[in-house]
């Protein structure tokens, strides 16, 4: 079977039962998605899957033949970022980076669906995703940020949240 | 002077955002194994026979690895420090926790590798097991470790981590009012988005590229060269990308492991943990038992501080020494106390090891002690922030170590967190410094205590 | 990992039928969003894998106060729909999850999960389904009861005069439902109740029912009449004293639509 990742036209050999994540992972040699726990809990492996998010390691890979696949690799390159992944260089909100990939799939749909950045929203979007590292507020920043776009990518934002003890 | 104050970019925030960060489970070498571990099914245990002959002539195995293969089988992280260690790399005689590896295969892939565990023959004769510390000192409590029921190697082969400091009868002599409470936080586990993860790939030179998720590079290829009783010129460490951490990855849960399949199959050899492996067989942060007994004046001076913790170390001590060490030092959270009487032991249970997390050893006690700050105002109906400006540490004040402050910023953050939460605070709690204490600020139990800055 | 089962791919609902036979070695993959990571961990290991993707089973159709959803609907299709359906799957999983996973995986579940249970007990909801023995319709109540070598077709239920949904979750990203109550009001009056986390399946309230007007009595009548177990999420001693609570919740929302 045929899937396209990231605009590319790949021919799939795994068995059709393999998680979407394996195939992409150990055969087509695409990494950005993670296995985080392999079970659908903490969102590291979602990619698009015909334009909408998806966790890569609950769909078998035979029940989506022909599918159009995006990775974070397919937003944009280090030097074509789009405005999600500057918004989550600017606004620091990588940090271990696992569950980055997975997190701005899922914002990139939510905002090409229309979302606001309304953080209430925004957590609603993202609720599949679990970081461990940023407290998740410097992620709702850069979601909300992501639409307007034009990042000083040599610099980092200053996080609204963020409450300094003089 | 760019750097300082700046709102620098995060050096790896374009690789993480494009999904370029090459993390240990995206390395990719030509003829990499894969590995499963046989673990005990078991709390505790006596092995009886391990036999891997069968498992050995599986279809896509490559190396098996069991105590027999290990050059040095005992050793751990603070070896380096003198400290002498007890957890074996494979487990050899007993297992102490559910989950603890016995064996390790390494195949064509996880699924071979799994055959073949499932092949392994052995035979256990199961051990009563021990989850409550506290029935740890029970005459009839069983028998975990061969060491005893708690750690016996703190300085002068004491069983115990003690703090002595002033004259704690006298405090609570003097003492309108003694106030005590028990806290105790549960395990936790640290849970990383990235499991537990190695790759060691032998190199013609008959050296190892080591790809590891360790928080400690040094650390652990000190471990691996010990266990293997090669020199550190042996083993070259790619680290750096860690996928979370968070304490759990102090331990070297897979590199000497997968070093040791890799000399044996003289193949690259990559071990990746499952979440459910993660949750169950990694270390967590201990549970801790706290008891405190303070004397306390009524106008909210805490005189003196009896203190005895039970820090649960599992089936074996790897960092709980130190951890209680820690502790022991943090016991009077940010306030002085000048009269001190703390016993701290690391007893072992059959649970799985505990290890550092986030703050090891002083978060524990932080919950406690401000808990315990909190009871002690409710009880004296002083206000709080007015009991913890009173006995906040101070420049010239000591800690349970005798280590002088010299920049204390305890006063700093509670009129910050006064702020924050709109408290109005009177004076003289509205002007509290963190400077030498002098006229009410020193009363009686805290004279003669004050250390000199200048001597740090 | 993985698993090497016979995959079928079926593309009529005849089609699912005969493939499903009388299940036996089967397993049905409709979202995947159980039974993918249990093939891969070799948790489940079937002989053959019923994918339902293109099966026809994925449907709403509404005639005369009658609603029937297929068994492949996607959960998020029911989050438009009057309480308690509606709120109860939009309580379930994330927006991911919901879009992925189906009405018929959710009530062939196990034991933890079934969250969708809740509410169609309430509705009354009659369970169609293949295998041995042939197609048969039967209340959701008995269908749930005995799912094993079943193949559900779909539900269909009467829509209700007024219904509510009162749940207790976790703070969590996924929130996992340690109890949840739904109550119906039918067109002729009656009350309905069903509850999802007092046992290894949903169940109807019926001591409850009884009460409906005294909604004290009901809650501690649906509280004497449970005795759930102890499970990571809470414990039965917990999930015995929040059901009256749950209970006289929906009781009082019901009364308020009234």
């Amino acid at each position: 079977m045929n899937i396209i990742v990231n605009g590319n036209n790949r021919t799939v050999e795994s068995p059709p039962l393999t998680p979407l994540l394996h195939v992409l992972r150990e055969e087509l040699d695409v990494l950005s998605p993670k296995a985080g726990c392999e079970n659908g809990g903490c969102g590291a492996c979602t990619v698009l899957i015909d334009g909408a998010p998806r966790r890569s390691c609950l769909t078998a890979v035979g029940s989506v033949p022909d599918a159009e696949v995006t990775t974070v690799e397919g937003l944009g390159a280090p030097e074509t970022m789009s405005d999600v992944q500057q918004a989550f260089v600017h606004y620091c909100a990588a940090q271990c980076g696992f569950c980055t990939p997975g997190m701005i799939i899922a914002a990139t749909a939510y905002l090409e669906g229309g979302g606001s950045a309304d953080r209430v929203e925004i957590s609603e979007a993202l609720a599949g995703h679990v970081c461990r590292c940023t407290g998740y507020l410097k992620i709702l920043d850069a979601v909300a940020a992501a639409r307007d776009g034009g990042f000083d990518l040599s610099t980092t934002a200053e996080s609204p949240h963020t409450t300094v003890l003089t | 002077m760019k750097a300082v104050g700046a709102r620098l970019p995060r050096y790896d925030g374009v690789g993480h955002a494009t999904g370029r960060t090459v993390y240990v489970d995206d390395v990719r070498v030509n003829r990499m194994l894969h590995v499963k571990a046989l673990r005990s099914p078991y709390h505790h245990a006596a092995i009886k026979r391990l036999d891997t002959s069968r498992a050995e002539q599986m279809p896509g195995v490559a190396a098996v690895v069991t105590h027999a293969d290990v050059p040095l089988l005992v050793y751990g992280h603070l070896s380096a420090l003198g400290i002498p260690a007890d957890e074996p790399l494979l487990a050899s005689e007993d297992v102490r926790y559910k989950g603890q590896p016995i064996a390790v295969v390494a195949a064509e892939d996880t699924d071979a590798a799994q055959a073949a565990v499932d092949a392994i023959d052995i035979e256990f004769e199961e051990l009563p097991a021990l989850f409550d510390m506290r029935k740890a000192f029970d005459d009839d409590a069983p028998q975990i470790h061969h060491w005893g029921p708690i750690y016996p190697h703190f300085e002068g082969e004491m069983n115990v981590r003690q703090i002595r400091k002033g004259n704690i009868d006298e405090a609570f002599e003097q003492a309108d009012k003694i106030i005590q409470g028990v806290y105790r936080p549960a395990a936790i586990e640290q849970m990383p988005l990235e499991t537990q993860v190695g790759l060691s790939v032998p190199e013609p030179d008959g050296r190892f590229t080591i790809y590891s998720c360790t928080q400690a590079l040094y650390f652990s290829m000190g471990v691996v060269a010990a266990h293997l009783q090669q020199p550190l010129n042996k083993f070259k460490f790619v680290g750096g990308t860690v996928g979370g951490g968070f304490g759990g990855k102090v331990d070297t849960a897979t590199e000497t492991l997968c070093t040791l399949l890799a000399q044996k199959s003289g193949r690259p050899v990559k071990w990746r943990w499952t979440r459910e492996e993660e949750f169950l067989c990694s270390s967590t942060r201990a549970p801790w038992h706290m008891e405190i007994i303070d004397a306390v004046s009524n106008d909210g001076w805490i005189l003196g501080r009896k203190m005895l913790t039970l820090h649960d170390a599992g089936g074996y001590a790897r960092f709980s020494p130190y951890g209680v060490t820690k502790h022991s030092f943090h016991h009077t959270g940010a306030y002085t106390i000048p009269n001190l009487h703390f016993d701290g032991y690391v007893v072992f249970t059959n649970r799985v090891p505990t290890s550092a997390m986030r703050g090891y050893g002083v978060t524990s006690v932080s919950f406690a002690v401000e808990t315990h700050m909190s009871r002690i105002a409710e009880e004296l109906g002083v206000d709080p922030f007015e009991l913890r400006l009173k006995n906040a540490n101070r420049i010239g004040d000591t800690s349970p170590n005798g280590i002088t402050y010299t920049d204390p910023s305890t006063v700093d953050v509670l009129h910050a967190l006064a702020g924050a939460t709109d408290t109005e605070l009177a004076a003289p709690y509205s002007d509290t410094t963190r400077e030498m204490r002098h006229g009410e600020w020193l009363p009686e139990h805290l004279v003669g205590q004050l250390g000199d800055p200048e001597d740090h | 990992m993985g698993s090497s089962a016979e995959v079928i791919r079926p593309g009529s609902p005849s089609e699912a039928t005969s493939a499903y036979g009388d299940g036996a070695g089967a397993a049905v993959l409709a979202g995947g969003t159980l039974l993918v990571p249990d093939l891969h961990f070799g948790r489940a290991r079937p002989e053959r894998v019923i994918m339902l993707g293109d099966a026809g089973l994925s449907y709403v159709t509404r005639s005369n106060g009658t609603v029937t959803i297929g068994a492949t609907t996607p959960v998020d299709a029911l989050v438009g729909e009057s309480s308690p359906l509606g709120p109860c799957a939009a309580s379930i999983g994330d927006n991911e999850i919901r879009a992925q996973a189906t009405v018929g995986g959710n009530l062939c579940a196990p034991a933890g999960f079934g969250d969708l249970q809740g509410p169609l007990l309430a509705l009354g909801a009659t369970a169609r389904s293949a295998g041995a023995g042939g197609e048969r319709s039967e209340s959701l109540e008995d269908f749930l009861t005995d799912r094993s070598g079943r193949l559900l077709l779909d539900v269909t239920y009467a829509e209700p005069a007024a219904g509510a949904f009162a749940s207790l979750g976790r703070p969590h990203a996924h929130h996992y439902t340690v109890m949840a109550v739904s109550g119906v009001r039918t067109v002729d009056g009656a009350t309905q109740l069903a509850v999802v986390g007092a046992g290894t399946v949903g169940s109807r309230l019926r001591s409850a029912e009884a009460l409906a007007g005294d909604a004290e009595a009901a809650g501690d009548a649906a509280g004497d009449a449970v005795n759930p177990s102890d499970d990571p999420l809470a414990s039965g001693w917990y999930r015995t004293r929040t059901l009256p609570a749950l209970v006289k919740q929906v009781l009082s929302e019901l009364e308020a639509s009234a």
